[in-house]
């Protein structure tokens, strides 16, 4: 099996300590190592970096607090850690759910919430090891999924050509709840904060730290959920999923894996408004909330489409 | 039609291919034409030669590389304590396998983090030592299978009772799955098992076994 290559380790004390080694170019954030060691051990980019650097031994970025104002969760926070908190339970529960869901019980309890956002693309042609596929993602400037096997791929069209999906779980479930990240630069609403970048998914600087992430506290009455589909119950990415937030006459829906970016359903949020949320009127929202979708060339995803429309639907109903 | 070989250490002498080289222009050469044809894709359609990849490497030249020194790591592992030079880029996994000699975590999914049987307790939880760098480890309290057998915890004879395992490779993380779990909760149902459990693959099929086996190892551990 594939020895990992050899890099230098960093432990880092300080935000401003690790910002400035990734500002030195040829390293590395390291915080779960879920997502990045996988990538180093099969050179799936075309730069090795020299050097890591441990963001877990920052003191203060792993806690989970609620105030008036709502929740905040430390960027360094295992998502084991959210799935279970009664707090997070209790009244976000679309994101205890998408952290409960999210990967293994052996991954959630080593990977964290800033990890989980800042996740690279799982689009088989850009994991190949030894980038043997060099796309949009890397530098290159093709998209090797729109011609070839891309029945896990975007339904919703691409980002500057790349029609890979952003695979986080708990990314939708941010969205729907108005989420903001909080960088060691700027404040960011989740619904900004991811793109097609080059190799990232995210709009954050290379040498540019989350340190947290903030909820607002839901009116009295919301109701959230989150559902994943999946082949298997635990492991696998999502093929589709769907956050909701409702309360009162409106509802926030946010579906991922379906587009670069987790994609805010606004024509199904606005089938649903001002009504109350019933087999039908969720029903009418799902077939909203994919009108604009289409399946790539070869007809190899347009099962995600049935997929979306479905997953919007019961979402909503269990909001109702 | 390039002559493919059986290895991929080839030599990259001129005229000969290597699979690598093969399969970058292969996948190169369909790309182009299929999408020429594709309307509306911005700044596909437009290629009129294959897109490059990166350039191919340069044989490599005697480089000095900065590296610094091994790292020491002090931790405990099932009970005992221990003193490592590691190098920064081991796994707890390689760790405990070719330094300490505890050949218990297995390697299935090859790093993916895809099976489980790698799986080890480090300070309580759960994790996957594949994906777990050994320099990270100063100070924590890591429990493998043989800590656990040693310690006669009664999952062992659980597993045996129930029948949870046929050739054995994915049981060591099974049993520090199913440990890890006891730990925190005494009383899981069958349902809490299941999800406990459902990081750790099994080739051999023995899935239906396993919560018995956690359930019979709960109502022992009660008893004591």
């Amino acid at each position: 099996m594939k020895t990992i290559r050899r890099f230098n380790h960093v432990d880092a004390h300080t935000v401003e300590e690790a910002a400035s080694i990734l500002r030195g170019g040829g390293a590395s954030a390291l915080s779960g190592g879920t997502d990045l060691l996988g990538t180093l051990r099969f050179e799936v980019l075309p730069e090795y970096p020299e050097t890591v650097v441990n963001l877990k031994t920052i003191p203060g970025l792993d806690f989970i607090k609620e105030d008036a104002a709502g929740l905040r969760i430390g960027a360094t926070t295992r998502l084991e850690d959210i799935a279970r908190s009664e707090t997070v339970r209790a009244r976000y529960g679309a994101l205890a759910e998408a952290a409960h869901r999210s990967a293994s019980p052996h991954i959630r309890e080593m990977g964290t919430l800033a990890g989980n956002i800042c996740q690279l693309t799982r689009c088989w042609y850009f994991r190949l090891p030894d980038n043997r596929f060099h796309c949009i993602r890397k530098g290159g400037t093709q998209c090797f999924a729109v011609s070839g096997d891309n029945r896990y791929h975007s339904i919703f069209g691409a980002i500057r050509s790349c029609f890979a999906v952003n695979p986080s779980d708990t990314a939708p479930a941010l969205v729907a709840l108005g989420a903001r990240i909080q960088t060691d630069r700027r404040l960011i609403d989740a619904g900004e904060f991811w793109d097609m970048a080059v190799p990232g998914s995210t709009v954050l600087a290379p040498d540019e730290i989350v340190t947290e992430i903030q909820i607002p506290r839901p009116d009295a009455g919301s109701k959230s959920a989150f559902l994943k589909f999946a082949i298997r119950k635990s492991i696998d990415f999502p093929i589709v999923n769907c956050a909701v937030a409702a309360h009162g006459g409106s509802a926030r829906i946010c579906l991922n894996a379906v587009y670069n970016k987790p994609w805010r359903a606004t024509a199904a949020e606005e089938s649903i408004r001002g009504k109350a949320i019933t087999e039908e009127s969720a029903d009418a929202a799902g077939a909203a909330a994919v009108e604009t979708a289409r399946a790539l060339p070869g007809d190899r995803n347009t099962w995600k489409i049935q997929i979306a429309r479905t997953l919007v639907k019961r979402a909503l109903l269990a909001c109702a | 039609m390039p002559e493919e070989k059986k290895s991929d250490a080839t030599p990259k002498s001129s005229g000969s291919v290597s699979r690598r080289s093969f399969l970058k222009d292969a996948g190169i050469a369909v790309g182009a034409p299929a999408l020429a044809s594709i309307p509306g894709i911005p700044g596909q359609a437009a290629a009129a030669e294959p897109a490059a990849g990166p350039p191919p490497a340069e044989p490599p030249v005697c480089t000095t590389i900065q590296v610094e020194a091994q790292k020491t790591v002090e931790l405990t592992v099932n009970g005992g304590k221990y003193r490592l030079a590691v190098e920064p880029h081991w796994s707890l996994r390689q760790l405990l396998r070719d330094t300490i000699g505890l050949t218990s975590p297995k390697d299935w999914c090859g790093g993916l983090g895809a099976c489980g049987s790698c799986t080890v307790i480090v300070n309580g939880r759960p994790v996957l030592s594949c994906l777990t760098l050994a320099c990270e480890c100063g100070g924590a309290a890591v429990e493998t299978a043989e800590g656990i057998a040693k310690s006669g915890h009664p999952i062992i004879q659980a597993y045996i009772d129930n029948n949870a395992f046929q050739c054995g490779y994915c049981t060591p993380g099974f049993v520090c799955t199913a440990k890890a779990l006891l730990d925190r909760n005494g009383d899981p149902t069958e349902a809490d098992a299941r999800d406990a459990l459902g990081g750790n693959l099994c080739r051999c099929a023995s899935y239906q076994q396993h919560p018995p086996a956690v359930l019979q190892a709960a109502r022992e551990l009660k008893k004591a």
